[in-house]
């Protein structure tokens, strides 16, 4: 149930912040990385960097990630065959050998066949995640954004300490 | 507006959570990677692995292990091996590549074979250990080792036999099918066969012949008569060609027929043995008794050597081809992590060198001072280039105790795989075991032991045998009195003081054979059969009598149906082929009378159908 109130909080937040449609879409882009991929991995930990540093929407990046996580799940099996299937392609094989064997880079994991294929995947999606927050975005500022505004559980959500926390990073 | 692509603000609070996140690497690496280290042994040796500090030493590029305990899979009250501490030193080259490479290896406070305080959780799941774990328990069970009876020879009188329990009667029910079968097709084939028109024909035509005069038919009636012979003396031969075709397949049926004949002879056999089973009566061969003895025993052996080399099999492939291993657990899939093996790089694992000086004190009898070392224990033997070895020695001169040298090769450089292990303890105090199935039981004392156990391929060899001069035998009857029998083999055993066992496996991991001898079998076998030997023989004979009278309505009927097919087939193949030649006879004296007619005293040349 926390998880949920946490959910609505941030995507209410996310949807009326100051960013453009654009910064909050990019910033989805990014955190699904965070959700579709196994979270524990170097690549999440540069992802999340990009996320603090990029001039992006950090809650778009958080709402993408939370959006983003049960979808990985679902797709596992996905990732499992394509990383299988990359990683046993002879042509690719001189490629991943090299890699394994370069300091470092074995430490993403890449050699596991669900990361890579859901960092693959990820690749993929992004770019039409991108274009769909941002016109999902858009749409929803142009429509029931103000109405929402002035709505009293929106301002019960603004009033709160973690909003202010949350002002820090926004674009 | 001017876009601004960085967030330069949020720089102080990211190198806080990373200073934040070092700190917590600090704090909980080495608990983290201890119980990592405890997980992934006890999936990779498919035993329990305890672990009781790790201590990361980065400046060394070291690890330090403390209180390590590995139990025995086979014996989860035991462990395999207790060490007080290991100090790993890395190369930090590998490392930075994700390998483990031991650059050196020394361990202190060896202990082998100890009690655990805790059993060990027995191996299970569907991992690849647990796998072989139980693929070598079904292995073992491949041998069957009888147990040694010793049931006094008057409960014979007891024998109890149920038709349906023999397989005789199976078997004949099975044999009485396929005889009507074959019956039946071989009816068919004879209709089939129909050589009637042709030897109806072929009379007819001798009829007609035989009531014409030649000179009266002129030479173009002639011709066209022994045209007409030559006709029918072809169709003669296409029928009996179609005859003989038939005679193979019938004689091919009819074998087919014997052999499932022999098959319930063969079912007899074994329900004779089945029911001499159900009498548990003693057996006077030597082999056998050597088996019930020492089988178990010996088999254990090999399969703990079994199972190390299987498991060798697995993390030690040759070649350099990719493989695939079971990815991290976690919550998201598990995946396949696939090695990527390059030539001149690390491995993903290798112990380049591993020495171990330990010294084991007190008053035991394999006291004194151990050297081992480990070279080349590695996940890609290809790259390493040279095979493993294992070697474990221990001096102790002016002891009672004289050597224990065990040495073990793990060459995986090729496809032609060799594991092979060579273990000798001399002067050692051997463990007692107790006799299978029978109320003693052995403590051989001070003496010699030897393993030598190899699997080239799928191919075994191995040879387990153990001497003692000096043999204590203890009888454990409580709760019941031993019988006659068995005080007849407590008195023979009893004096014994010598034991000398020698187990030999071969065959291959599939279809294992094991011989067993020992200077047991031949005492107990002549003593039995002195003693005995008449009763159980005449038990043998009744027990033969009473399964051929429950088979013999059965069987004799079946029999006797499958030699009726077989007579009856012959006989027609022999009639048809009879008439066939009788009726070729007449023909052929129409064609010299035709022949004779028309050119007398001519001998015309043989015409070649």
């Amino acid at each position: 149930m926390l998880g949920l109130l946490k959910l609505i909080q941030s995507i209410i937040k996310t949807l009326h912040s100051a960013g453009t449609p654009g910064q909050v879409a990019a910033g989805m882009a990014l955190g699904s990385a965070l959700g579709l991929t196994p979270l524990m991995n170097l690549h999440n930990l540069v992802i999340f960097s990009l996320l603090v540093l990029l001039n992006v929407s950090f809650g778009g990046g958080m709402l993408g990630w939370m959006l983003f996580v049960p979808i990985g799940f679902l797709l596992d099996p996905v990732f499992d065959a394509v990383g299988l299937r990359l990683l046993t392609a002879p042509g690719l094989r001189p490629l991943w050998t090299d890699l394994t064997n370069t300091p470092v880079v074995p430490y993403s994991n890449f050699d596991n066949t669900v990361v890579l294929g859901s960092f693959v995947g990820w690749l993929v999606l992004a770019v039409p995640i991108f274009f769909a927050a941002r016109y999902g975005v858009a749409k929803y500022r142009a429509t029931v954004g103000e109405r929402v505004r002035q709505s009293r559980f929106y301002k019960a959500i603004t009033a709160s300490q973690v909003y202010n926390l949350y002002k820090m990073f926004r674009p | 507006m001017k876009f601004k692509l960085f967030r330069w603000k949020a720089v102080g609070p990211l190198l806080l959570l990373f200073i934040l996140l070092g700190v917590a690497v600090w704090i909980f690496a080495e608990p983290v990677a201890r119980e990592t280290t405890e997980e992934a042994s006890t999936e990779l040796l498919g035993t329990q692995v305890d672990l009781g500090k790790l201590d990361l030493l980065p400046r060394r590029a070291s690890v330090e292990l403390q209180a390590l305990q590995i139990a025995d899979p086979f014996v989860l009250t035991r462990n395999l091996l207790e060490a007080d501490a290991i100090r790993l030193k890395l190369n930090p080259a590998a490392l930075a590549e994700k390998k483990i490479v031991i650059e050196n290896l020394s361990l202190s406070g060896m202990r082998f074979g100890t009690s655990r305080t805790t059993p060990a959780r027995a191996p299970s799941g569907k991992g690849f250990t647990p796998q072989v774990y139980r693929a070598v328990q079904q292995w073992t069970d491949q041998f069957k080792v009888p147990l040694l009876s010793l049931t006094p020879v008057d409960t014979i009188r007891q024998l109890v036999l149920n038709p349906d329990q023999l397989t005789t009667v199976k078997q004949a029910q099975r044999v009485l099918a396929r005889t009507d079968s074959t019956r039946k097709a071989l009816e068919q084939t004879f209709q089939q066969l129909d050589i009637r028109p042709t030897v109806d024909s072929a009379r007819a035509l001798v009829q007609r012949l035989s009531a014409t005069d030649p000179k009266a038919l002129g030479i173009e009636g002639t011709r066209q008569a022994v045209q007409s012979v030559q006709q029918t003396l072809r169709d003669i031969t296409a029928a009996r060609r179609r005859v003989d075709s038939l005679e193979r397949n019938a004689r091919a049926a009819v074998a087919f027929l014997g052999q499932g004949v022999e098959m319930v002879n063969q079912a007899t056999q074994q329900d004779v043995a089945f029911a001499k089973s159900l009498l548990k009566l003693p057996t006077f061969s030597a082999p056998e008794i050597g088996t019930a003895l020492f089988g178990k025993v010996s088999i254990d052996r090999f399969k703990q050597a079994l199972y190390w080399a299987e498991l060798a099999q697995k993390y030690m492939p040759p070649g350099l081809l990719p493989r695939p291993r079971p990815g991290p657990q976690r919550l998201r899939a598990a995946g396949s992590t696939i090695e990527f093996p390059k030539a001149a790089e690390f491995p993903q694992f290798l112990l380049q060198q591993g020495s171990l000086d330990f010294s084991i004190g007190g008053t035991s009898p394999v006291r004194g001072a151990y050297t081992a070392t480990v070279q080349g224990l590695t996940s890609a033997p290809a790259l390493y280039g040279r095979p493993a070895v294992i070697s474990v020695g221990r001096r102790a001169k002016g002891s009672a105790v004289a050597a224990v040298d065990i040495g073990a090769v793990i060459n995986h450089l090729t496809s032609n795989t060799h594991d092979s292990v060579n273990a000798r303890l001399r002067g050692i105090k051997l463990p007692s075991f107790d006799l299978p199935g029978l109320p003693f039981r052995v403590t051989p004392g001070i003496g010699s032991a030897e393993l030598v156990f190899s699997m080239r391929g799928a191919a075994l060899s191995g040879r387990w045998s153990v001497r003692a001069n000096k043999v204590a035998w203890t009888a454990d009857t409580a709760g019941r009195k031993a019988n006659d029998i068995e005080r007849l083999v407590w008195r023979v055993i009893g004096g014994l003081n010598d034991l000398s066992v020698m187990a030999q496996l071969g065959g291959t991991v599939s279809s294992p054979q094991l011989s067993i001898a020992s200077n047991l079998d031949q005492a107990i076998a002549r003593r039995l059969k002195a003693v005995v030997g008449e009763e159980v023989a005449r038990a043998e004979r009744m027990v033969r009598a009473k399964v051929d009278s429950l088979v013999a309505e059965k069987v004799q009927p079946v029999k006797r149906q499958v030699a009726e097919v077989q007579t009856k087939a012959m006989q027609r193949i022999a009639g048809e082929r009879q008439r066939l030649d009788q009726v070729e006879a007449e023909l052929n004296a129409q064609l010299k009378r035709l022949t004779g007619a028309l050119a007398p005293g001519l001998e015309l040349p043989k015409i070649k159908l």
